[in-house]
């Protein structure tokens, strides 16, 4: 189809605009990146931009992956974003989908109820003694069971949920389908751009967590990779090094970076595969299977 | 300051938790734990377990041939984690449970999360044996930890069982203040710096040596002199780069305020805070020294002698602004203020050089130090839980004594002999292990021997800084800033609970308010004339209230 | 609006005839949905109604580990007065509600209209790419933001000091600048947040229709009539819940943020609720008043949802329950 002249203006706009938008989001990335890589002298005698590195040394990724704990602080984060973000699937469907279903008798009762812990909470020391009381301390479940449903994002898959044509469940009702097989069959194949969405976020939060493993965990075994790389970043700060730090030493800021960068990479890997959900008409297609 | 005693008469029900319920092992010594002297828990059941046992008089080696483990809490430090997992990896630790046959089972949380963790040992009920934390720090303070049961009186086992941390106790009156609460107890094994106004004083102004030289002039003594020497900084471009680029006064970690100034007001007799003046306790601000202080930084603001930025500086522009040569002056300390800019120096600039300058001479012709010097007992220390198994507190004490015997205390300061020091006389040189270690900074190295570089239960010796100094200007530093009279600061005090909740309540507004109008005065935005209007509004938001509180925990310390 | 009727039906008949018939009726009707729900309410009950009883620690002295929360003294409201008598009361109280008024006005849309102007781009490669790049800052933690924001703004070559230059400006010092705290707090959270919060919007823009699009062109809809009919209210629902839980959230700011990014100078505009409690150092110290503060902010960002909530429903669109 022929474009009119308003709308070419606006496609070129909207290049440029979102071309601006990469500059600017990339910047602080690659500012991290030239900075983890750079001499430490240079460093801290410059006030570059850092649009590309000042000197050149990779010491500072040496000396992180020197760390034997790092190896297992991955393997431990790995079997918390994937087990964690599976049962958080599963349960946030679960309340999702029966809480999207308007026939349900107390429904709204049930999402006031839910909705209310939103704001309230017992506090830190409650919720530890909790915890510790189901014998969930130093072990792994301790970061996935506390953490099962997030109920922001459980409003959101709700709320998509909602927006499920109601014939496709009437139909599928006719059909004998219970409610597990329409759940299960019907309402998650449909769901796939969601479905991506709690996985890119659920995975997010397991990785990011700091404060669940600090609480809950004492085993330096079971500690994720954002404790470790923590304890790296503080064992090599400037502060830390105090009045010793030479030059030969002072590699604190960088490796403050390059902690950065180890721990960014991986899951930042994981959104360009599940973009491949966002296409339009998913629901559509899904439909017609 | 955010401590509170719990009165007395509160500690008799202690036993009745339902949520975190005593268990039965310390429910006999939770309600017992009175903060009362007389009869405690801990003599009675020392009667039941030895009878009447002599005090010692030296730590036995081995303490005992039983196996015994101490369950031990402490937060790592970043020094020791540069090469070690733990403390009892520690060279000193090592060699300790050789020789008193006592192994410890250590527990870290992670850097910088001690706060958090430790908030939550407390409330439960498998606590280890010993905890050594800023206690401080700890939620209600001391006393409401030995109110509640969760760390036990220590007086009669020390009595009994640690005759070297009682020689101390026994032999400086000032320790034995400092080391008790209010009402004589005595809960730690404390860090102790017995030396106390050499190894406090190792922070203060520091100037550029070179400058000064370039430009013909002495470390500046008044508050005039360091307006001049300030003036020839910011006119005489003494970095030689035909710029007027020179901040000829900074700081860093101001936490967005100008405090950093206040190095400055003993120039004039007062403080930022609360204060001893003419035998009484006021609150600095109130005082009109202090605003002549505030025209004075108002004028050097004005003409550009301090760095604007001195309210944001972080570390890392104030590292920029240092080996950049753009800073004239600033306050540090002997190894991060000093040491550290040396070594980061020494190649790109050989003539860098720095000295400690005294805080500018105040009333009656004398240097007045902005904090207290006196300080033998800080508030860490290691501390007994009612988690502890009675009949091993004998062998716990004995062996916390140990750092302060003679033996301990070398191994703890020094490390070990002929391998990380050696001594000569009664002077300490460290090895090139310590100095000139390939792989670690020399505060590094050492925190994989001794606690003295860190900090932790020990009689800090004043020769490990002796030994660590090793540019002639940081010891001149030391030494000029040791001898600066503290006379206007106050002793550490405790303050009850309920002083506290009125310390937090009505002290922070006022402390929030000071340092956005002081801001303001010397940045220009508000005119010195608005000060009569500034002290009436401190007044009318209740600091009569919280100079009593003062008074009355000053009157408390006094009696000990 | 057919099932939100049955469901109003289904409410109102439950009281007037025989309420045990009913919900048996009722239970083994949706038996499968209670069966998921199981689960669900039992997580919910366990772990955050389970701790709940910490909240009462609002209205006691302080709380002591061995006694246990039921046992500390009661002071009753004594900790929420303390707090509406300081001083700064009106002033934090108005810092924080105008600085979340401004980071909803400026923050909320952004996400969409990112979301929206990615929805336009017809080359695949370079959609992902934005969205890709576009999340990233999220990754970097607010020490680091505020970090690099404070090595930007410095008066002697820091990157907002040169752009300023070029364009004939002398430099500022942004961080103690009483007008530049609530830009840069906003506009720094945006440039962090907007990619991340983008993909929800996204995700909803994929859940349209195709088909709708189809006839809107038949019809003769141009790009911006399709926007209008077809796209806005296919995202409707998802950005008005996103709206309503935003407004629960006006008592919060971010802590550690806005202490970062504050000085003295700024306090006027930048000093909120939190940051003030936590300057007083209670909040360490004082779990008490801590608790009191965080409920007394509960109570009015759950009362502005519940509100927000009933007027959507009013409009007949969207809404939580």
């Amino acid at each position: 189809m022929k474009q009119s002249f308003g709308e070419r203006l606006f496609d070129g706009m909207n290049y440029l605009f979102l071309s601006l938008v990469i500059v600017v989001s990339a910047y602080p990335m690659l500012y991290i990146f030239n900075s983890s890589v750079s001499d430490p002298n240079e460093l801290l005698h410059s006030r570059s931009f850092m649009f590309w590195p000042e000197g050149f040394q990779l010491d500072a990724y040496k000396q992180v992956f020197h760390n034997p704990k790092i190896y297992s602080g991955y393997m431990n984060t790995l079997f918390y974003v994937v087990f964690g973000t599976a049962f958080n699937l599963l349960m946030t469907a679960l309340a999702a989908y029966a809480l999207s279903r308007s026939d349900l008798y107390g429904r709204r009762f049930m999402m006031k109820l839910i909705t209310f812990t939103m704001f309230f909470g017992g506090g830190m020391i409650p919720t530890f003694l909790l915890v510790q009381n189901l014998g969930l301390v130093n072990n792994r479940l301790a970061l996935i069971l506390p953490a099962a449903i997030s109920t922001f994002y459980f409003i959101i898959m709700k709320t998509n949920f909602e927006s499920i044509p109601g014939e496709m469940l009437e139909s599928a009702k006719l059909d004998g389908a219970n409610d597990f097989i329409i759940l299960f069959r019907i309402v998650l194949p449909v769901s796939k751009a969601i479905l991506a969405v709690m996985t890119l976020y659920y995975a997010v939060d397991h990785w990011n967590d700091y404060m669940g493993p600090l609480l809950y965990l004492r085993h330096q075994d079971l500690y994720p990779i954002q404790i470790i790389l923590r304890d790296i970043l503080l064992s090599n700060s400037m502060e830390a090094m105090g009045p010793g730090a030479d030059t030969g030493f002072a590699i604190g800021e960088n490796i403050k970076y390059a902690t950065i960068i180890i721990s960014t990479i991986p899951i930042m890997l994981v959104y360009p595969f599940i973009q491949k959900y966002f296409v339009q008409g998913a629901l559509i297609g899904a439909v017609k299977q | 300051m955010k401590n509170k005693v719990l009165p007395v008469v509160m500690t008799t029900f202690l036993a009745a938790g339902l949520i975190a319920g005593c268990s039965d092992k310390d429910s006999g010594s939770g309600s017992g734990t009175s903060t009362n002297a007389s009869t405690t828990e801990a003599g009675g059941k020392t009667d039941t377990a030895g009878g009447e046992e002599a005090a010692l008089t030296s730590i036995p080696l081995p303490i005992t041939t039983e196996p015994i483990t101490i369950d031990y809490w402490r937060a790592n430090d970043a020094k020791l984690t540069a090469s070690l997992q733990n403390f009892g990896e520690m060279a000193a630790y090592k060699k300790k449970e050789e020789l008193t046959g006592i192994k410890v089972n250590w527990t870290h949380p992670p850097l910088g999360q001690q706060g958090d963790q430790f908030n939550l040992l407390v409330s439960t009920n498998d606590m280890p044996d010993v905890i050594y934390y800023n206690w401080a720090s700890a939620v209600g303070g001391p006393e409401k930890m030995l109110a509640d049961g969760r760390i036990i009186r220590l007086n009669e086992y020390i009595d009994k069982y640690a005759p070297n941390l009682k020689k101390l106790i026994d032999s400086d009156p000032d320790i034995k203040k400092q080391i008790s609460l209010d009402d004589g107890t005595i809960y730690m094994f404390p860090y102790i710096r017995s030396d106390a106004r050499k190894l406090n004083g190792t922070s203060g102004l520091v100037l550029r040596k070179d400058w000064l030289d370039k430009l013909n002039l002495s470390v500046p003594k008044t508050i005039d002199d360091w307006y001049n020497v300030l003036k020839a900084f910011r006119e005489k471009d003494p970095n030689g780069n035909g710029k007027k680029d020179e901040l000829p006064l900074t700081g860093k970690d101001g936490a967005g305020t100008l405090n950093r100034l206040n190095d400055f007001a003993p120039a004039f007799g007062v403080l930022g805070g609360f204060q001893f003046k003419d035998g009484a306790i006021v609150y600095g601000p109130l005082q009109p020294e202090y605003k002549q202080f505030i025209e004075t930084m108002t004028k050097w603001y004005a003409e550009e002698l301090v760095d604007p930025e001195i309210i944001t500086n972080d570390g890392k522009a104030f590292d920029y602004k240092i080996t950049s040569n753009l800073v004239g002056a600033y306050s540090g300390g002997v190894f991060s203020g000093m040491g550290k800019y040396y070594n980061l120096m020494k190649e790109a600039n050989p003539s860098f050089s720095l000295a400690g300058a005294a805080w500018p001479i105040g009333p009656a012709g004398k240097s007045y130090a902005t904090f207290n010097l006196g300080g033998k007992v800080l508030t860490y220390g290691e501390a007994i839980t009612s988690s502890a198994d009675k009949d091993k507190i004998k062998y716990i004490v004995q062996w916390m004594d140990f750092n302060y015997s003679p033996q301990g205390h070398d191994l703890f300061n020094f490390g070990i002999e002929g391998e990380s020091y050696t001594k000569e006389g009664d002077t300490i040189k460290f090895t090139d292990q310590i100095m000139n270690n390939p792989k670690l900074t020399y505060d590094q190295a050492l925190a994989a021997y001794a606690l003295s570089i860190m900090d932790g239960p020990m009689d800090q010796d004043s020769r490990y800084l002796d030994a660590l100094l090793a540019y002639p200007e940081q010891k001149e530093a030391n030494t000029i800033w040791m001898g600066a009279d503290d006379s206007l600061t106050l002793p550490g005090l405790r303050f009850t609970e309920d002083e506290s909740r009125l310390n937090a309540s009505v002290m922070t507004p006022i402390s929030t308010y000071v340092s956005e109008m002081v801001t303001k005065f010397i940045t220009g935005k508000t005119p010195i004339t608005e000060y009569d209007k500034f002290t009436k509004t401190i007044q009318s938001m209740g600091i009569d209230q919280i100079t009593k509180i003062y008074e009355d925990s000053y009157k408390r310390y006094q009696s000990r | 609006m057919e099932l939100i009727r049955q469901e109003r039906a289904a409410d109102s008949a439950a009281v007037p005839r025989g309420r045990i018939t009913f919900l048996r009726r009722e239970l083994v009707r949706n038996k499968y949905l209670y069966l998921m729900l199981v689960p669900v309410l039992a997580y919910y009950l366990i772990f955050h109604y389970g701790p709940m009883y910490g909240l009462m620690m609002a209205f006691q002295k302080s709380y002591s580990p061995v006694k246990g929360i039921f046992a500390g003294t009661w002071v009753g409201l004594d900790n929420f007065t303390t707090f509406f008598n300081s001083y700064y009361f009106w002033r934090l109280l108005r810092n924080t509600l105008v600085l979340s008024f401004y980071s909803i006005v400026l923050g909320f849309p952004a996400p969409i209209i990112l979301a929206l102007l990615l929805h336009e781009v017809r080359s695949k490669a370079f959609k992902r790419t934005v969205q890709t790049v576009s999340y990233l800052p999220h990754f970097i933690s607010v020490v680091v933001i505020v970090g690099m924001l404070s090595t930007f703004s410095a008066l002697d070559g820091g990157l907002f000091n040169v752009i300023r230059s070029l364009f004939g400006y002398e430099p500022m010092m942004f961080f103690t600048e009483q007008n530049m705290f609530r830009p840069m707090y906003i506009l720094s959270n945006i440039w962090q947040g907007a990619g991340w919060s983008s993909i929800i919007f996204l995700a909803a823009l994929a859940n349209i229709d195709s088909q709708l699009y189809e006839a809107a062109k038949i019809d003769g809809a141009g790009r911006w009539k399709q926007l209008l009919h077809v796209t806005l209210p296919g995202i409707m629902p998802t950005m008005i819940v996103m709206l309503i839980l935003r407004l629960g959230a006006v008592m919060n700011a971010d802590v550690q943020k806005i202490l970062l990014m504050q000085t003295a100078s700024t306090y006027e505009v930048s000093d909120v609720i939190s940051t003030f409690v936590y300057r007083s150092g209670v909040l360490e110290a004082n779990y008490t008043y801590s608790t009191a503060i965080g409920l007394l902010n509960g109570v009015v960002n759950f009362t502005l949802l519940v509100v927000a909530n009933a007027i959507s429903r009013k409009a007949n669109s969207s809404s939580l329950w």
